[in-house]
């Protein structure tokens, strides 16, 4: 139930003045922590500003919503959903600079497919992507750790998909319109956008679907406004139906507004973020290398020291049990 | 110190506290989980000194010194058919020697001292006094039924005892109250001092106890001579603490935030269901309905609507 849920009580903003505020913050952490060598005014030039992460950001949901369209096999609308859902909230805490949004977007693909139950193997799951796949699977499970614990372990996501279905068996059983089946082209597509926009991270997905179906009926010619006042709200007040009027009027203007970054910027700012970068999180540079070989190196040392320790014992014990001899 | 050891996979019971030691007829230990991947096909080898053994014959190992199983075994083997008793002998000195060489028997047996002639002295043994063994067994035999019909039979007596008791205290119960209500009519019409009355009666009753008291001497023993271990016949069973009884509270349904969905009995009523895929036989089986999705959808769509940031 959303009402009870960590995504009511953690993930859901009051405006998107809040989650400005977050991705200002860590984006000023990122600068101060890795500019101190560099002067004020160069700052800005080596740096990626919010906003700038901000056009990354929304270039790559758009990657996003593509490799999951072509992924084989099809997945779920849950699947897809719960990704967009995590890549948004990894980044209300994490910058890009920190962590390259092309890794944690196969990530997030990743554990959405594992936690809407969209069985696939890494192996299969890799076979989707370009490239070197090898390096490619051992970027998502070295991530998929680390994503967890940024998504402070809230993995379930309530999506609106459900919802949807629940309004449209309300309208066909409840309301006199005809063949409510034909909204469904127009929800689609509605919240195919959504998801592009910062809308699940402000509003119920119940609030979110009511939006999609009632978009999806005004583009048919139709008005459910009286189901909505007269069914859905007929006991609740007039205070609480002010209110989610507002949220479905804020809900479509945020996905009126949807559009694509231009690529020339988006390429400017990727050439920047390659410079700027933590090294230190990425594969291919030598630290990270170096980083992964010590790791290796420890995690040997005490192993070769406990399998010698077992091999004294089984001696000692050899020696000592009589009816061994 | 704890040092019992299984000899093939070396673990010590300080190691693992479970660890069960089983002996088979050779005398030689095994933990329990050896003995379950050697014997996995039923019988096998023992690894200390290759006789074929039986995983049957495996039993858990009740004393410290290996030997001391296995010569319970041997004894247990040799005596099915020494089994001669001290009447099938002319004399003392021969019984005596008898039971001499059944020891002697079980020695070499258990000290791997010349086991192919002991064994012949068996078989020799076997063949020679085939008729009394037989005998002997098939007497062993009729000796254990008739102990059991002793102990039926005993039993039986503690039974009609046990109600000759209880019909004692039922009469014994009723004479007192017959007493009182004689005592009370006394007191009610006697024309004499209550006092006297009250005192006569006490008086006929401590009389009367003299007399009941000498009654059914208790059996303190079985017929067979043995003691009874416990002297009160009813035995009060302890009480056991129960804390306070369970009671059942409703769980607390949460706000949903939303306006309420319909029921089940509404979503059949309405028609909600005209709208949804209906269960298959196979799923009927398994206990879905489609009520359950349904409902679940609508709830969805309805918990959260009235969600303000």
């Amino acid at each position: 139930m959303f009402s009870t849920s960590s995504q009511r009580k953690f993930w859901t903003f009051s405006d998107e003045g809040e989650l400005a505020i977050l991705r200002e913050k860590h984006n000023l952490n990122y600068i101060s922590k890795h500019g101190t060598h560099i002067d004020e005014f160069q700052r800005y030039n080596f740096f990626l500003s919010p906003d700038e992460e901000r056009l990354l950001l929304k270039q790559y949901e758009l990657h996003l919503k593509e490799f999951c369209k072509r992924f084989s096999p099809p997945m779920p609308k849950g699947v897809v959903g719960t990704a967009f859902h995590y890549f948004k909230r990894f980044y209300l805490y994490n910058s890009t600079m920190d962590y390259h949004p092309k890794e944690i977007l196969a990530t997030c693909v990743y554990l959405a497919c594992k936690v809407e139950e969209f069985n696939v193997s890494i192996g299969q799951f890799v076979a989707n992507i370009k490239g070197d796949r090898d390096k490619a699977s051992d970027i998502i499970l070295n991530n998929e750790l680390l994503l967890m614990q940024q998504l402070n372990y809230h993995l379930t996501i309530h999506n609106p998909f459900r919802p949807v279905e629940g309004f449209l068996i309300d309208i066909k059983t409840r309301c006199s319109l005809a063949n409510p089946e034909r909204l469904r082209g127009g929800i689609d597509e509605f919240l195919e956008k959504v998801f592009l926009t910062d809308a699940c991270l402000l509003y119920a997905p119940s609030q979110i679907a009511l939006a999609a179906v009632l978009h999806a009926a005004s583009k048919e010619q139709e008005n459910l406004d009286s189901y909505v006042t007269d069914m859905l709200f007929r006991d609740a007040g007039q205070d609480k139906l002010a209110i989610l009027i507002e949220a479905v009027r804020k809900i479509r203007s945020l996905v009126k507004m949807v559009e694509s970054p231009a690529r020339e910027k988006v390429r400017i700012i990727e050439k920047k973020l390659d410079r700027c970068r933590n090294q230190e999180n990425n594969p291919d540079s030598e630290i990270y290398k170096r980083r992964m070989r010590e790791l290796l190196d420890e995690d040997d040392l005490p192993h070769t020291g406990s399998s010698r320790m077992s091999l004294d014992t089984s001696g000692v014990s050899t020696v000592l049990s009589p009816s061994a001899s | 110190m704890d040092d019992q050891a299984c000899p093939r996979c070396k673990t010590t019971k300080y190691r693992n506290p479970s660890l069960k030691l089983m002996v088979n007829v050779c005398g030689h230990a095994l933990c329990e989980s050896c003995v379950d991947l050697l014997f996995l096909k039923g019988s096998g080898s023992c690894p200390d000194c290759n006789v074929p053994l039986r995983r049957s014959n495996f039993r858990v190992q009740l004393f410290e010194d290996p030997m001391v199983e296995k010569e319970i075994d041997i004894r247990k083997r040799v005596l099915k058919d020494y089994n001669k008793k001290e009447e099938d002998f002319a004399t003392l000195r021969e019984y005596n020697d008898y039971l001499e060489e059944i020891e002697t028997i079980v020695y070499n047996l258990t000290n791997n001292i010349d086991i192919v002639g002991t064994n012949k002295r068996i078989e020799q043994y076997k063949k020679d006094n085939k008729e009394i063994i037989m005998k002997n067994k098939a007497k062993i035999g009729r000796e254990e039924v008739e102990l059991e019909e002793i102990l039926e039979i005993e039993k039986q007596m503690e039974e009609l005892r046990r109600q000759e008791i209880n019909r004692l205290e039922q009469e014994a119960k009723k004479q007192k109250i017959r007493e009182k209500e004689a005592l009370i009519d006394e007191l009610m019409f006697a024309e004499g001092d209550a006092k006297e009355i009250l005192n006569t009666f006490a008086q006929n009753k401590a009389n009367k106890q003299e007399e009941v008291l000498p009654a059914v001497p208790k059996v303190t023993q079985f017929s067979t001579g043995v003691k009874f271990t416990r002297l009160s016949t009813q035995p009060t069973l302890p009480l056991i603490e129960e804390g306070p009884l369970y009671k059942y509270e409703a769980p607390i349904v949460p706000d949903r935030c939303g306006p309420d969905a319909p029921s089940i009995e509404d979503i059949v009523r309405c028609g909600y269901l005209k709208h949804v895929r209906a269960e298959n036989e196979t799923e009927k089986a398994g206990g879905y309905k489609s009520t359950l999705p349904c409902l679940r959808a609508l709830q969805d769509a309805l918990a959260g609507l009235y969600h303000t940031s």
